[in-house]
Parts: structure tokens; sequence; C-alpha cells
């Protein structure tokens, strides 16, 4: 079983990398992967609350977060520096767990394969 | 070793494709093998017909680079979710949603992003070309 590390870096609505990398994390996750997903620079945007995707035509990003238990993925990190940096008030259905610069790169360091689908 | 590639960049946008396709020649040449490349999100655009390559690209025409791998029996795989959105359909699609003309250059397959995750898990290494 590989370990997978998804790396979301841009924000929910001005693109649809941070959908496409969460459907790929739930095909990871499918396939009997061990996923974690990284939320870092603008990508921290994807966990504020009071969301809605509706206006844009989009699913709501952080609901799509919140249901990732399902898919049994189950860790959800975020970059602690990002998260200050961009004042962000996490939704409060959403299980993250803050990690410094230090922490981040045991993470990659510690997955087999990390996809970050940078822009 | 065993690779899995993807690419995420359209062409002539930037540099995926060719540091993709520099990369797929010299794995080969060192003996490696390459279990598929996957096309996602404006990667897709790789494997759309009819494309020119503009005058200062004239001796890197990107889509005769990418058939010249696929002749080497590597496979090129576009993420259908990505294509068929972006209008890159072969027939099967292009009856399916009764559009006029499939757009799918030769030596390109659509597949679904399982195939992504496969050719992950059964390679050693994988490598993303970004956009």
């Amino acid at each position: 079983m590989k370990r997978y590390l998804f790396i979301i870096s841009r924000t929910p609505y001005g693109s649809t990398h941070a959908l496409e990398q969460l459907e790929a994390a739930m095909v990871a996750a499918v396939f009997d992967g061990r996923v974690a997903i990284l939320c870092r620079d603008q990508g921290v945007w994807n966990l504020q609350g009071n969301q809605d995707g509706a206006p844009q035509g989009q699913k709501t990003v952080s609901r799509v977060l919140a249901a990732l238990p399902t898919y049994d993925i189950e860790e959800l990190y975020v970059c602690a520096d990002s998260l200050s940096s961009q004042q962000i008030q996490p939704d409060a259905s959403l299980d993250i767990k803050p990690l410094t610069f230090v922490e981040q790169q045991s993470l990659i360091a510690a997955s087999d394969v990390v996809i970050t689908a940078q822009p | 070793m065993n690779y899995a590639l993807a690419v995420h960049g359209a062409p002539y946008a930037g540099t995926a494709a060719d540091h993709a396709l520099g990369f797929a020649w010299a794995l080969l040449a060192e003996g490696h093998r390459i279990e598929r490349v996957f096309f996602f999100h404006d990667g897709v655009y790789q494997g759309l017909a009819g494309q020119v390559a503009p005058q200062e690209h004239f001796d890197t025409d990107l889509l005769k680079r990418w058939q010249q791998l696929a002749r080497q029996g590597i496979e090129l795989a576009i993420c259908i979710a990505s294509g068929i959105k972006r209008g890159v359909i072969n027939e099967t699609e292009q009856s399916r949603y009764e559009l006029a003309h499939p757009s799918l250059a030769h030596g390109f397959e659509l597949v679904g992003l399982g195939q992504l995750i496969a050719a992950i898990n059964a390679a050693d290494r994988y490598v993303e070309f970004p956009a």
C-alpha cells in the first residue's frame, strides 16, 4: 500500500485545481492507498468556513473536504504558517491538523508519492 | 526502473511537454521503462488533433514528438474527465455527446482517472510536469 500526499496550493474557486486534486485523492483511496492531504499557500482558502460554491455553479469545496473520512481519508493537514498569514477561519466541521515547515518536510519524506498538480 | 509520468501543462504554454518528452526519451535511452504518460488538467490539450506548431517552434512540433514516443509503445493516456470538458474527445465520446467530430490525436487514448493511480501503483517513481 502506497502512501499518497496530495498538496492543494490554490484557492477553491479560482480554478479547478482543488476539486481535481480531491477527485484524484478519492480515486487513490479507492485503490487502497493511504491518502493524506496538505493545504498550503493559497490552498488554505479551501478550509475557510461559510463557503458556497453554488453561485459559481461548483461543488462547495469545504463540504467535499468534510466528506473525505467516508473515503477513508482521515489525514487533512494545513501549513500553520499559511494559515496564520492568510488569516483563515477554518470550517468548524473539518478535522485539520496544522503542521510546521519541519513537520511538512517529514510528511513529504514519509510519503511514497507526492502529487502537487502545480499549475 | 519503471516510471509513471504526468503532464499538466498545455502545448506551447510552458515547459511541461518539452521537459516531459526530454525526460521520457532520456529514460528510454538509459534502459528504464515508462508505465504510462498521463495527461491531466490542461495537459489534455497535448492530445488535441490539428495542432500547428508555431514558427518559432518549427523544429519542436510537440504533437509529432508525442506520436514518436507512442510508436515506441509508450501509452499516452488522457484523463477522460479533463479531456471531454475541454473538447478532447474520441469517436465514442463524440457520438455519446452528439458532437460534430472527434478531436483526439492519433497515438493518444482517453482513460479514467483510475489509470493515473494504477500507473503510480505499478511504477517505482512518479514524476509530474507542471504547467
